[in-house]
């Protein structure tokens, strides 16, 4: 039976690819010559097209810059204890064990020092450290967010001197760290938040609600009915990417492992919320946000009289403000300080930043889902 | 040099030097890969980036199957391109100065280089969706025919088939233009 054309086309292109001759491979089918010549240096001249397409040199840097944020984050997300795995307890005294080592085997001075590393020096690992401690005291969930918003502060400010000093690569890990932690400071509130209770229903006077629970989600594009080409073989996906299980490790067969246990981003909170003790008096009462409630309403005794609920949840919502407008702050003086940098940077340097900035635009896109602004 | 498998058996468990060198290692070919399927270079830039973030991602859950780590890539961006493409409207085509070869050439030969890239894309653009993905992978990508298979989920017989066709039309198209 004759080879079909396909086949031989086939065999003549992997023979010329492992260094045979164009002439030589010909030979070997004269029938086909006039026809297999074309075609070949039709698939060679493909190749040697393609081969002019490279990466310009400044994103190749980016790029490389940006895979070295990721895995720096990939590896503390590493180091952080699994809540699911341990319990409460038993990932405190964890973490009281290592505070004592490290305190045994750093003098108290280098830790101080630490407090005002900057993330190109020496003690910056240090003050990462500290702080990850700090976090893994923090009981409740108020703590939390006023602790992650913290840190989120810590990092904006830690991006305005990198971008002040012309730091590119230092400005863009921290500014990756900043969008992390703004994630992480958002599910902090959010969990926060629901610990704190629901709006209560007003009973007799209408209080005005100063903040709405969250809204629904609006419908994204649903994903398409028709894929292209070989949608059977995504497997399903992850929770951020609503139109599509494409990026998700796709050959299935390699991949039997569902990446929905891929550790979310807000792993590191302990969503165990029976250990949650009241807790909103631990929080300075923010008295400028405070609804003027007085001036409203009728100066009787009765009327200041809310339930407890109410009480807790109106002071939370003040604190949930008053952490969101943070929050907001350190978002702005970092993209100030990032498009300053962007100025007074050379021309070829000008695309980087640009970079930079867009990063945290995005993140500060992804944040926007979790509450409103 | 350490064996692909060895250097992904690394990566998987956690070894970062090991991604990156997997990264350096395929980074220009899956740029070039999702460069002739969009149509701007900062959409090739910012998916052959997302590509690899994503990569890194889901490197723990891979699992070798005597298939090129590339071929595992391919299939990241392929989906990722898709996924791109259905967003977008196609309202135009990657104009002239947004192809590109290296930019330190002298400017005539940039500019036919990137003419001829430009060509490439045109002429690929035209295939079906199935002709295109093998061509893209097999010229392009470098797979064997065996890997191409394999990524796409079809018998090497298929792929045979579709590779001959797709190189015919891509010869049709770009009739002419072979020898300047």
């Amino acid at each position: 039976m004759a080879r079909k054309l396909d086949d031989i086309f086939n065999e003549c292109y992997e023979r010329i690819r492992t260094g045979e001759s164009l002439h030589s491979c010909l030979a070997r089918y004269p029938e086909h010559r006039a026809e297999l010549k074309s075609l070949l240096e039709t698939a060679f001249d493909i190749g040697r097209r393609a081969s002019y397409i490279h990466p310009r040199p400044e994103f190749r840097h980016w790029a490389q810059v940006r895979l070295q944020g990721a895995q720096h984050y990939a590896s503390q997300q590493g180091q952080v204890a699994k809540p699911g795995h341990f319990s409460w307890w038993r990932q405190s005294w964890a973490v009281a064990v290592t505070a004592v080592l490290i305190l045994m085997l750093t003098t108290g001075s280098t830790v101080a020092a630490s407090s005002n590393a900057m993330p190109d020096q020496t003690l910056y690992p240090v003050k990462l450290a500290t702080e990850e401690m700090r976090l893994a005291f923090a009981v409740t969930d108020t703590q939390k967010a006023e602790i992650h918003t913290q840190l989120a502060e810590t990092r904006a400010a830690e991006v305005e001197v990198m971008a002040s000093q012309g730091k590119t690569e230092h400005a863009a890990i921290t500014a990756a760290r900043l969008a992390k932690q703004l994630e992480l400071a958002n599910s902090a509130i959010a969990q926060a938040e629901s610990a704190a209770g629901t709006a209560p229903t007003p009973t007799a006077t209408p209080e005005p609600i100063k903040i709405e629970p969250l809204p629904p989600k609006p419908p994204e594009e649903v994903p398409a009915a028709v894929q292209p080409t070989t949608t059977e073989e995504q497997p399903p996906v992850t929770e951020e990417q609503p139109t599509t299980t494409e990026e998700q490790p796709p050959v299935t067969e390699e991949q039997p492992t569902t990446t929905e246990e891929q550790p979310p981003v807000t792993e590191e909170q302990p969503t165990t919320t029976e250990e949650q003790p009241p807790v909103t008096e631990e929080q300075p009462p923010v008295t400028e946000e405070q609804p003027p409630v007085t001036e409203e309403q009728p100066s009787t005794i009765e009327e200041p009289k809310t339930t407890p609920a109410t009480t807790k949840y109106d002071k939370w919502a003040a604190e949930r403000e008053r952490l969101k407008n943070r929050l907001e702050e350190s978002k702005s003086k970092t993209r100030a300080a990032l498009e300053n940098a962007k100025e007074n940077a050379s021309q070829e340097n000008k695309h980087d930043w640009q970079r930079v900035i867009d990063a945290i635009k995005e993140k500060k896109k992804d944040n926007t889902h979790n509450w409103r602004d | 040099m350490l064996s692909e498998e060895y250097l992904v058996q690394q990566a998987v468990n956690g070894d970062q030097a090991a991604f990156t060198q997997l990264y350096n290692q395929n980074f220009d070919r899956i740029h070039r890969y999702i460069y002739v399927k969009v149509r701007s270079q900062a959409e090739a830039e910012d998916l052959t980036q997302d590509v690899f973030i994503k990569a890194l991602e889901s490197i723990s859950y891979y699992k070798w199957r005597d298939l090129p780590f590339a071929a595992w890539l391919f299939k990241i961006a392929h989906n990722r391109v898709i996924d791109y493409v259905r967003k977008q409207s196609k309202e135009k085509r990657a104009s002239l100065d947004e192809a590109y070869a290296k930019s330190t050439e002298d400017p005539i030969q940039m500019t036919e280089k990137n003419f001829e890239v430009y060509q490439l894309k045109a002429a690929l653009e035209q295939l079906p969706g199935a002709q295109r993905e093998v061509a893209t992978l097999r010229f392009i990508g470098q797979l064997s025919i065996n890997e191409v298979a394999r990524t796409l989920g079809k018998s090497e017989g298929t792929v045979k088939a579709l590779q001959f066709n797709a190189t015919a039309s891509l010869r049709k198209a770009l009739q002419g233009k072979l020898d300047g």
